[in-house]
């Protein structure tokens, strides 16, 4: 028999909030200040997002759906980033991008199989665009760390947010929780005001995580796709320059009104078609 | 001879051959509803059901087998709440785009005199097959009066966990033991 703090516990853990936005900020934080002096702080992203997964899903692969797909590659791509820090050949940026277009185009190849061969095409290159695009700019930003921090926060709590209103809530916390992740990484750097190490073990999980939730999110619920391209701009708008002698909290600041500009802007465009979500 | 075996095989033509052979029907989609109700928060059951089923049934009541092929289209979930349907097809549930069929495919009839008592089968949701029992509340056979087609119908039901078919969003909030009801009609060939 459970004890009432036990069962109080378990509940709070069942709440999707704390499942999708607590539990990831916390273990983020944590891991980001854990792996600092290995200078892989930005495994703080899938820690956090391994932790929703524990809490909101599981990690089993039978039957291998398609957001289990994208469970599955978001560790495998965590784990490929440590031998990436050591092999960085000037064509892995290209090679990585193609990569996420192949793997946005497994991720959603049972959905493509019934289309029509028009729809198929369409869809398919549609998705590798949008996850090859996504891990491209990213990976652009992967030695920026403010810059990745808030363009992370923003992409993840679009998708999520843009992902819930379209009727997917699993795909909605896949995305909070990579927002909340991100936020607690942003938040350290503004609090210490110094930068955090970032690297691909940040940007590629988070940008290939957030593309094959958002492409997926546009296939299986009510994501309109034309939500997916205003996502896009957040890595592109995290490019803005800044004034240099600012400190780091005025320049986050600065880079997470433009970025969550651009996904209150997807969230926009999904509110209007899908309404509230299904809560 | 050629006179003797004549008579035989109109003799045997002229038997209620019907009385033996397995009967083949068609599920008709008009008078068939699978029905579902689960638990919201324990405050309340809510009912939803699908609207596009077919299938195939063969009864020989006289040797008592036979076999049932049901398919439902996933996407054609309804509970009367657009935005409630369409939770229920995503991922979170159903995962209609990933798996537009439901399935249910029978591997023994049990009857209770002349009168279908259970079916056993397997039902395919969400990409997982797991063996389930339907028990048979109501069944008969017969002459529709309105168009004199023989048919049966029947009311059959069982209990599943949904997180038996990897279905687990919401758990434990969202119920996970699902009653299933289907009220199926099917004409004869």
């Amino acid at each position: 028999m459970q004890i009432p703090r036990e069962i109080e516990l378990q509940e709070l853990l069942n709440h999707p909030a704390v499942q999708s936005g607590l539990v990831p900020f916390v273990v983020a934080l944590i891991a980001a200040e854990l792996f600092q002096r290995m200078r892989l702080s930005g495994v703080a992203i899938i820690a956090g997002f391994a932790a929703t997964v524990y809490l909101a899903s599981d990690f089993s692969i039978e039957p291998l759906t398609a957001a289990r797909k994208i469970v599955l590659l978001g560790l495998l791509s965590a784990g490929l980033t440590l031998p990436l820090m050591l092999f960085n050949p000037r064509w892995l940026r290209p090679l990585l991008t193609v990569a996420g277009g192949a793997a946005a185009v497994w991720v959603v190849l049972r959905i493509l199989h019934q289309q029509e061969m028009a729809h198929m095409l369409l869809w398919g290159a549609g998705c590798a665009l949008y996850a090859g695009w996504l891990v491209f700019w990213f990976d652009g930003l992967n030695d920026a760390s403010l810059r990745a921090g808030s363009a992370g926060m923003a992409l993840g709590l679009g998708s999520g947010a843009a992902a819930l209103f379209g009727a997917s809530a699993l795909l909605g916390q896949f995305g909070l929780a990579l927002g909340a992740a991100a936020g607690a990484y942003l938040l350290i750097q503004m609090l210490t005001n110094s930068p955090l190490p970032c690297g691909r073990s940040y940007t590629l999980p988070l940008s290939l995580i957030a593309g094959l939730s958002g492409c997926l999110a546009v296939l299986t619920a009510e994501l309109p796709w034309y939500a997916l391209p205003v996502l896009a701009a957040i890595p592109v708008a995290a490019k803005i320059p800044l004034p240099a002698k600012a400190a780091l909290w005025m320049q986050s600041m600065l880079l997470s009104v433009v970025t969550l500009a651009c996904a209150a802007g997807a969230v926009y465009l999904t509110w209007r078609i899908a309404g509230a979500p299904p809560l | 001879m050629l006179k003797h075996n004549a008579i035989a095989i109109l003799l045997a033509a002229s038997l209620p051959l019907t009385a033996h052979a397995a009967e083949s029907y068609t599920v008709d989609p008009m008078h068939t509803f699978p029905h579902f109700s689960i638990s919201h928060l324990g405050f309340s059951t809510m009912q939803g059901r699908f609207d596009k089923t077919s299938g195939k049934v063969t009864l020989d009541r006289t040797a008592k087998t036979g076999s049932v092929e049901i398919a439902i289209e996933t996407a054609s979930v309804s509970t009367g709440f657009a935005k409630r349907d369409e939770h229920l097809k995503s991922p979170d549930f159903f995962n209609a785009a990933e798996f537009p069929t439901i399935s249910y495919q029978s591997t023994a009839l049990h009857f209770k005199g002349d009168a279908l008592a259970s079916v056993d089968g397997n039902l395919t949701m969400a990409g997982v097959t797991r063996p389930v029992t339907l028990t048979i509340d109501a069944f008969k056979c017969g002459a529709n009066p309105m168009n004199k087609k023989d048919e049966c119908g029947a009311a059959a039901s069982a209990q599943i966990k949904r997180s038996d078919f990897g279905i687990k969003y919401g758990l434990p909030n969202v119920g996970d033991d699902v009653k299933l009801v289907f009220e199926i009609e099917a004409i004869k060939d």
